[in-house]
């Protein structure tokens, strides 16, 4: 063979190799390989598929009653300024079935466009973007409300030589994230998340101000920490092209230092907090109503301009009236506090992450408050909470 | 079938084994363990329990199967052709054939004049027990030596233990009355018994009907492998099988052990016994002989329910009784063939699974099935490229390579039988020592297919309901979340489904058997040498 053709062999067989080194990558989502990575999308896009059959036979359903709500959920600005209340909920049958948040849509009356997931980081495949569950809810009509849980004991030593050992990470975890160490992770998710495509809200590493609750907390981190950390993680995403994320910052208003863990304007879209009343069920908690939970942090809350989400709202049935809780909360909402532009019910029948006996949240079996929701909407102004126009 | 590389009726041997092949082997092997050992981190998760009753049962069944495939590995790492040994003159060698009632005497008009073209000086037996007297002048028509032993017991084995006792000569070659030896076969094996310790001989079981149906074919490459690489392998581990058919036994080998052994795997249970006495075994992987695979399903599915149900009396009784006096290698081996028909058992395990989670919502195991395939996938990947690449040293590679397709389908349609084998073994049923079938038999459709044909209707109920019940029973918000599980099951239900097809063509085949007689047009002047 001649040399100028030995050459040309030469540089073909590398054009060829890089091709295809790109091409696998291209097929890959960082961490994953090419082919978890292709399943994972097979598998998403089996389902869309199944759904989109479905609905040749027997019409739009859900999704097209909500079609209304589409004009919004593709808008990212428009959801950074909401001119209505979202609704929304988690229900515990999630991330299994989406039917209990229809059945809770039936039941009081109002569409809730809003639907809320939990997920925490970690190596375990359901720990990844969960892909399949927000494209469900997506083309179940709603806009996907993620709560990612920053718990770091979930990666495994073996697969990560370089984190530090499982029982050291919680201890300035946050400047850990900060300083990249996590990147793996983040980055992963972040691409799965620009490949979605659409509008999705991610509650990161909420209550950050309560010590006693979560690692992400002042236990174990600094104010400065969370916010670098914050900062990294969004930064990530937006060097990902991961842009359709809105970032939603939730402190733990009952405890006190909150507006410190602020991340700044540029790099939130909604704030956001739980009002949950315990009710006497514990020793550390009263009968609370709407006001005295929220009431004397609205001022500080709102003066961030930034839309306000009640993220898990509910109230247990001992120790007061709860239909009543449920009306006078609901009725005060646009009028004292008209910030708050989105509410997700906690419609959870078996919670046992605070107390050690299951409690239960669920509005849906309560015909009490289930009337009491549907008279707190009708007394509001025309438009509210945001709904298919008349 | 005219090329003289396909001439069914040449002196045929595998290749000799090199060391680079061996380095291969064993590279191919090592990658397989890896993918077996990630295959064992993945699965054996405490998070991928959901119904502890079931997944134990689950994981029985998978990892019998993977298991086997090991062993497989194993084998072919160690696979050895024996240098030939030249036979030294003036042994006293005798062939042993077997006449039944009912079994057509054309052919043994040829295989007894076969034998009599056989060049190394021996003496040929028929053991007869037809009380024909056509079979008493066909042996001596051939220069055979006519043995009338009726009324023994044990069948086959009693009557080779009958004649064992009537005559005197050192070597026994057991051959089988439908196989066709060449002139050479005698030579290509005595020379090995220079070893004293060297009990028996055995050479592969070559066919020459395999292509007169869609059974034959199937049955005859479903044996390929393993009378190329497997028994070569097992060679190499010192573990020869003895197959009954076409195996040279030392007259005091067989002796020691009480002489051939009875029952439905008279062979495997010689084969172990004189393993555990201390003899030593041979392989010789060339084709000196060929004979006949059943042609019809009905006579290979009896084919098989015997060799089901007799192979567990290996496990049941021989293993555990001469365990202690076997080489390690010898009782792995002695244990895989022992259990090889728990497929059956492992079968119905794979095709029940997918129906409890469509028709009762109960799965064995929860687990993010990308992951299992992800690390399955290389298991079954090393599984097919090591079959493969052992199949160079199948005994006639120029009619035997290929996929093996109609082998794999027509093993799978053998479930229900190995599992009533299984069923049968357990409760200590007895069933009939029947010689396999040497004509084909005109099958009936229904009563060969009808376990397959009910799959098909559960298969075709089952799909209905998934289909109606997701069109109009699950919610919306569900419908999406559950297609993933709920359609790969479908599919894990419809591979079954697919692989019996073809146990329900070979069915409907079997209605019309090929015309004719094989032996009919073989020519016996014309065996043996090379092309």
């Amino acid at each position: 063979m001649k040399r100028r053709y030995r050459l040309l062999v030469s540089l073909s067989v590398v054009a060829g190799a890089v091709a295809a080194i790109l091409l696998l990558n291209s097929l890959s989502a960082n961490a994953r390989g090419p082919l978890s990575g292709m399943l994972e999308r097979v598998g998403a896009g089996v389902g869309a598929l199944e759904q989109s059959v479905r609905r040749r036979f027997s019409g739009p359903g859900r999704a097209g009653e909500l079609a209304w709500f589409d004009r919004y959920r593709q808008d990212r600005e428009l959801l950074q300024r909401p001119d209505s209340i979202l609704l929304g909920a988690y229900e515990s049958g999630l991330p299994t079935t989406l039917d209990g948040v229809g059945a809770l849509e039936r039941k009081v009356g109002l569409p809730l466009p809003l639907i809320q997931i939990y997920t925490a980081w970690g190596d375990k495949p359901e720990q990844r973007f969960p892909l399949r569950v927000v494209t469900a809810i997506w083309d179940y009509g709603s806009l996907p409300v993620i709560t990612w849980e920053p718990w770091l004991t979930d990666f495994e030593n073996t697969l990560h030589p370089e984190l530090p050992l499982r029982d050291a990470r919680d201890q300035q975890g946050m400047a850990a994230i900060a300083s990249g160490q996590y990147d793996f992770y983040i980055d992963t998710w972040a691409a799965d998340a620009a490949t979605f495509g659409k509008p999705l809200m991610v509650r990161l590493g909420h209550e950050m101000n309560d010590p006693y609750r979560y690692p992400w907390g002042p236990q174990n981190n600094t104010k400065e920490d969370f916010i670098a950390m914050w900062r990294h993680v969004v930064a990530r995403f937006r060097d990902a092209r991961a842009t359709n994320v809105l970032w939603v910052w939730s402190p733990h208003v009952a405890y006190g230092y909150w507006e410190l863990y602020y991340p700044g304007d540029e790099w939130v879209d909604w704030t956001a907090t739980g009002v949950l009343n315990y009710g006497p069920i514990a020793q550390w908690s009263e009968w609370w109503s709407f006001d005295q939970i929220v009431g004397t942090k609205y001022a500080a809350l709102a003066a961030f301009g930034k839309p306000l989400l009640l993220a898990e709202f509910g109230s247990l049935a001992v120790g007061g009236d709860r239909a009543a809780w449920f009306r006078d909360a609901l009725e005060s909402l646009p009028s004292r506090y008209p910030m708050v532009k989105g509410l997700l019910f906690f419609e959870v029948a078996r919670d046992q992450t605070v107390t050690y006996q299951p409690i239960d949240w669920t509005v849906g079996r309560d015909s009490s408050v289930v009337q009491a929701i549907r008279e707190a909407a009708q007394r509001w102004a025309p438009g509210v909470p945001m709904r298919p126009p008349p | 079938m005219s090329a003289p590389a396909r001439d069914l009726w040449r002196w045929r041997s595998a290749r000799p084994v090199r060391a680079r092949d061996r380095l291969l082997l064993g590279a191919l092997a090592g990658f397989g363990l890896i993918a077996v050992g990630r295959l064992v981190d993945f699965w054996f998760r405490n998070e991928h329990v959901a119904q502890p009753a079931l997944y134990v049962v689950l994981s029985i069944a998978l990892w019998y199967g993977v298991s086997r495939i090991v062993l497989s590995w194993v084998a072919y790492t160690r696979v050895r052709r024996p240098e030939h040994r030249v036979a030294p003159p003036g042994l006293r060698v005798a062939i042993f054939t077997t006449s039944s009632p009912g079994e057509p005497l054309a052919m043994f008009e040829q295989t007894l004049a076969a034998c009599d073209r056989i060049r190394y000086p021996h003496t040929t037996y028929l053991l007869d027990d037809t009380r024909d007297p056509r079979f008493r002048e066909c042996a001596q028509r051939h220069q055979a030596v006519w043995l009338e032993l009726v009324g023994l017991p044990g069948a086959k084995a009693g009557k080779i233990n009958g004649a064992l006792a009537r005559v005197t000569e050192d070597f026994i070659l057991v051959l089988d009355p439908d196989h066709l030896p060449f002139p050479e076969f005698l030579e290509r094996v005595l020379g090995h018994f220079d070893d004293e310790w060297v009990g028996f001989v055995q050479v592969p079981q070559a066919y020459y009907n395999q292509a007169r149906s869609f059974v034959a074919r199937g049955a005859a490459e479903q044996t390929y492998s393993f009378y190329g690489p497997l028994q070569m392998g097992l060679h190499g581990l010192g573990a020869t099988v003895a197959i009954g058919a076409n195996c040279t036994f030392r007259r005091k080998a067989l002796e020691s052990i009480g002489g051939h052994g009875v029952g439905l795997a008279e062979d495997l249970v010689t084969s172990i016994r004189l393993h555990a006495a201390g003899w030593r075994s041979v392989y010789v992987p060339e084709v000196v002989s060929r004979g006949l695979v059943p042609e019809d399903l009905g006579s290979f599915y009896k084919q098989q329910l015997k060799w089901a149900r007799g192979v567990y009396e290996v496990a049941f009784s021989e293993l555990p009784r001469l365990f202690r006096r076997l080489t390690g290698w010898q009782r792995i081996s002695y244990f895989t063939i022992g259990t090889y028909y728990l497929f059956g058992v492992t079968a119905l395990v794979f095709l029940v699974i997918p129906y409890l989670y469509l028709w009762a919502g109960v799965q064995p195991a929860s687990m993010y099935f990308q992951g299992f395939l992800v690390d399955a996938v290389p298991v079954a990947a090393s599984g097919v490229v090591m079959y493969f690449v052992a199949l160079r040293w199948l005994a006639h590679p120029a009619t035997e390579r290929g996929t093996h397709w109609r082998g794999f389908v027509l093993k799978f349609a053998c479930w229900p039988i190995f599992l009533a084998g299984t069923l049968l073994a357990i409760g200590r049923a007895e069933i009939p020592y029947i010689p396999t079938a040497k004509e084909a038999q005109r099958g009936r459709f229904l009563r060969l297919a009808w376990p397959q044909l009910l799959l098909f209707a559960l298969y075709g109920a089952t799909v209905w309901r998934v289909i109606a019940k997701r069109l109009h029973e699950t919610g919306e918000g569900s419908l999406q979340l559950s297609s993933q599980a709920v359609w790969g099951m479908v599919a894990f239900a419809t591979l079954p489904v697919v692989l019996s097809a073809g146990a329900v063509y070979a069915a409907w085949r079997s209605r019309h058997p090929a015309p004719g007689n094989p032996w009919d047009a073989v020519d016996v002047t014309r065996l043996g040498g090379t092309a």
